[in-house]
């Protein structure tokens, strides 16, 4: 247990600089004020932890912290719930867009150690890869489609 | 905190800096729009920066990003990924009636992910691919896939090999790729509530690539419906995503294989020759 909590202050400690690249960049990017944003980011923070912590708890669901976060900000802002008003209202100084380019920035440089491996890849394997990312959207677009007309939702 | 945790983190304050001053770019080409976000410039500036992109060529940027700063991004990326799904979770949860009507909808569209193995499988055999096929093209090859194929037939195996090629192909160009066909798919006049469904794959940087650049491509009022409904399909994706892979991707793709390998295969083995 001693370890894991070792852990945990380690994600809170990364956590909490990935919410000061988002207040940053949201100044920057969209105009919003850092100061006014700092109750909504330590909200954001709170859950982020939440989902770590649950996911720690509950090894065999393979449910990933990102499902569990998102799911935990879902039930605290449907409509019918009393949490809704002020974390909805304290979460929307956090821009969405804002929340993004931090991930992308670190996703960019955590592939670097494979781009030896991929120059080793066939042409080949490229276009397949693409066949694949085009099949698995529009196979997928089509069906919904298909479905939310028969609903008469589109 | 050590060197190389501050030099990262910097690092990564100066991309989201530039790329939030740089702003979101949309332009028209000939079949529709691209839209440009700022989460795109990132990533390829951050795989620029990498000691095997630039840093072979700058010694100086190398001292910066070196190997081991490039290791260390990895863990990062799972928990800078969860403000994100936090504030997924706020578009839903508004919506939620919303969501529940369109349920059907949801969980059968899972099951067009089995549309990598009907359009890249018989590319692969025409491309002379042989049970690497198998693997490449059993679905979008996220983790999940990587550990089911790891355990059925070895990391080692042709099929193991194949599965590696899309991995690979996914984690450098996936958030690229996907990021610009978000924006470019309402040209193909598809509803945009119904390629919000098809953003997500599983893939918590993919899904967002895709939805964000088709939310600002969408009508204005379909945004936040756009993001909701990708989201939610992310989350479902995330429960069914194995069971589709172990349940139909690999019989079916197995199936098609043994069908239609005799017939393309031959073929592509002669354009070879």
């Amino acid at each position: 247990m001693q370890l894991k909590a070792e852990k945990l202050l380690e994600q809170l400690k990364i956590l909490i600089i990935v919410g000061i690249l988002i207040l940053i960049g949201q100044r920057i990017g969209y105009g919003i004020s850092i100061i006014e944003a700092i109750p909504g980011i330590i909200l954001v923070i709170a859950v982020a932890m939440f989902s770590l912590i649950i996911k720690e708890l509950t090894p065999n669901l393979k449910f990933p912290a990102f499902a569990w976060a998102s799911l935990t900000a879902l039930v605290l802002s449907m409509p019918f719930m009393p949490t809704a008003d002020w974390f909805l209202g304290y979460t929307n100084n956090v821009n969405f867009l804002g929340t993004t380019t931090p991930i992308l920035a670190f996703a960019g440089i955590s592939v670097g150690n494979r781009i030896e491996q991929f120059k080793k890849l066939s042409w080949k394997v490229l276009i397949v890869a693409v066949m694949v990312f085009i099949g698995t959207f529009f196979g997928s677009a089509i069906i919904a489609q298909i479905i939310l007309k028969l609903q008469g939702i589109i | 905190m050590n060197n190389r945790f501050i030099k990262l983190n910097l690092t990564v304050l100066v991309i989201v800096a530039l790329c939030e001053m740089i702003g979101t770019k949309s332009f028209s080409v000939g079949i529709g729009t691209i839209v440009l976000l700022p989460m795109l410039f990132a990533v390829v500036i951050g795989i620029l920066i990498t000691p095997d992109v630039l840093g072979k060529k700058l010694s100086a940027l190398k001292k910066v990003i070196s190997r081991e700063e490039v290791e260390m991004a990895g863990p990062f990326v799972m928990l800078a990924l969860l403000p994100l799904g936090v504030k997924y979770g706020t578009l839903v949860g508004p919506d939620i009636v919303k969501v529940i009507q369109a349920g059907p909808a949801f969980l059968l569209q899972e099951l067009g992910n089995l549309g990598t193995i009907l359009i890249a499988l018989p590319i692969a055999l025409l491309l002379g691919m042989k049970r690497e096929a198998i693997g490449a093209t059993v679905s979008i090859c996220r983790e999940p896939t990587l550990g089911v194929i790891g355990e059925r037939y070895g990391i080692a195996s042709p099929e193991g090999t194949g599965i590696l090629g899309t991995y690979l192909v996914g984690t450098i160009f996936g958030t690229i790729f996907y990021g610009l066909l978000g924006s470019l798919s309402i040209s193909t006049g598809l509803h945009p509530y119904a390629l919000a469904m098809a953003c997500g794959m599983g893939s918590g940087s993919m899904m967002t690539a895709a939805s964000t650049s088709l939310a600002v491509a969408a009508p204005p009022e379909m945004k936040d419906t756009v993001l909701a409904y990708a989201a939610t399909s992310n989350m479902l994706t995330g429960v069914t995503g194995l069971y589709s892979v172990v349940l139909f991707g690999l019989p079916l793709v197995n199936f098609f294989y043994k069908k239609l390998e005799p017939i393309l295969g031959k073929r592509g083995n002669k354009d070879a020759a």
